[in-house]
């Protein structure tokens, strides 16, 4: 009794700080989103409006079409990076000369704010002064230019998040690698199995775990990718870019609309959970044996 | 009597998963979600109001939470 009263104590500050910061701020969101409210409308109370503003978000064209840029943004970018990040990964196990000074230099990315990555990537991608599309022009004869062509904007969004994001999954993976046990893959060469079988049969069953885990801080990080791409692209051109997360603030800050953007926002949130539960259920949740007690 | 040892001596239900009370309540409230927002979208506008899928929804959550 004792040791559990010691337990309740010391999860206490955490649970202060979880419910303080996590469980009041959503429940309050939810709150907020069965009202009408715009705190600088001439009315500036909340109006108690049932479900109205979920009723509006399904008929939301511009909210639906968000969703799947989403979709396609988030199927994207986190399988690109968690490839990539595992073949980086893999290349950083080897000894190479200046093996740590490229391990730096890849993790760099991961240090910068969202916002700068943004005005970096929109430095680089500006058709008159970038990098990129000049490159792209003396090369290929491409030519780029993300404020009119709408696959050209999601595109590089799509790398960019790629290129800010893919270290995370690189530094997982090398943890999981360096921590796996060397005896099965002896073994495993002994039996005379070649590289592909050790990966499919060996190396990944070992790292899923750590695997998984990245996969679901990827994409929980893409559904909610907002100042980036907002500094980038600002959505467009049209709407090509204008992801779940910059519906959302352009519901709540432009237009103010504190009710409705609380809807889109608990939908994402719902949404997101779905997606992690279902990639939980499918790979790692442990099946029903039925007849046994 | 644990909630561990209550899932671990209790007869297998419908779902393909092993869950606890909690994951059956977590599955109700999602498909009370979905359901709602798909009636919302496509059953509404044909005069069936949201409150025949709440309805729907709770009998469904009982039938999840305790056969589940």
């Amino acid at each position: 009794m004792h040791s559990k009263k010691l337990g309740w104590l010391l999860l206490a500050p955490t649970l202060l700080i979880l419910g303080l910061f996590g469980i009041f701020p959503f429940l309050y969101v939810v709150w907020v989103s069965f009202h009408e409210w715009n705190p600088f409308a001439a009315n500036p109370a909340k109006i108690f409006n049932w479900a109205a503003n979920y009723r509006k978000l399904v008929f939301d064209a511009q909210f639906l079409a968000s969703l799947g840029v989403t979709m396609a943004f988030v199927f994207f970018a986190v399988v690109s990076e968690v490839i990539i990040g595992y073949l980086l990964a893999q290349a950083f196990m080897k000894d190479f000369p200046g093996r740590a000074f490229f391990r730096t230099i890849h993790t760099l990315p991961l240090i910068m704010a969202p916002i700068i990555v943004g005005s970096i990537w929109k430095l680089m991608t500006t058709p008159s002064i970038g990098i990129i599309p000049y490159m792209l022009k003396h090369t290929v004869g491409f030519d780029l230019n993300i404020g009119t062509s709408a696959v050209a904007a999601f595109a590089i969004t799509v790398i960019m998040d790629i290129w800010h994001w893919t270290p995370l999954v690189t530094l997982t993976l090398i943890a999981a690698l360096v921590s796996l046990p060397s005896e099965p893959f002896e073994q495993a060469q002994i039996d005379g199995a070649n590289k592909r079988q050790i990966f499919w049969h060996l190396t990944l069953p070992m790292i899923r775990p750590a695997l998984i885990a990245t996969v679901f801080i990827r994409l929980m990080d893409a559904m909610r990718t907002v100042d980036e791409v907002l500094m980038l692209t600002g959505g467009g051109p049209g709407s090509a870019t204008r992801y779940v997360g910059v519906h959302i603030f352009r519901e709540v800050f432009p237009r103010t609309n504190y009710g409705y953007g609380s809807a889109v926002s608990v939908i994402v949130l719902y949404l997101t959970i779905v997606i992690c539960w279902l990639l939980y259920v499918s790979l790692i949740a442990p099946r029903t044996r039925k007849g046994s007690s | 009597m644990s909630e561990e040892r209550k899932s671990k001596t209790r007869q297998p239900g419908f779902l393909p998963i092993e869950t606890n009370w909690f994951d059956r309540l977590f599955i109700a409230a999602v498909i009370w979600v979905a359901l709602s927002l798909f009636w919302m979208r496509f059953l509404e506008p044909l005069g069936l109001s949201v409150w025949i899928s709440t309805v729907i929804s709770v009998v469904l959550a009982v039938i999840i939470v305790k056969k589940g």
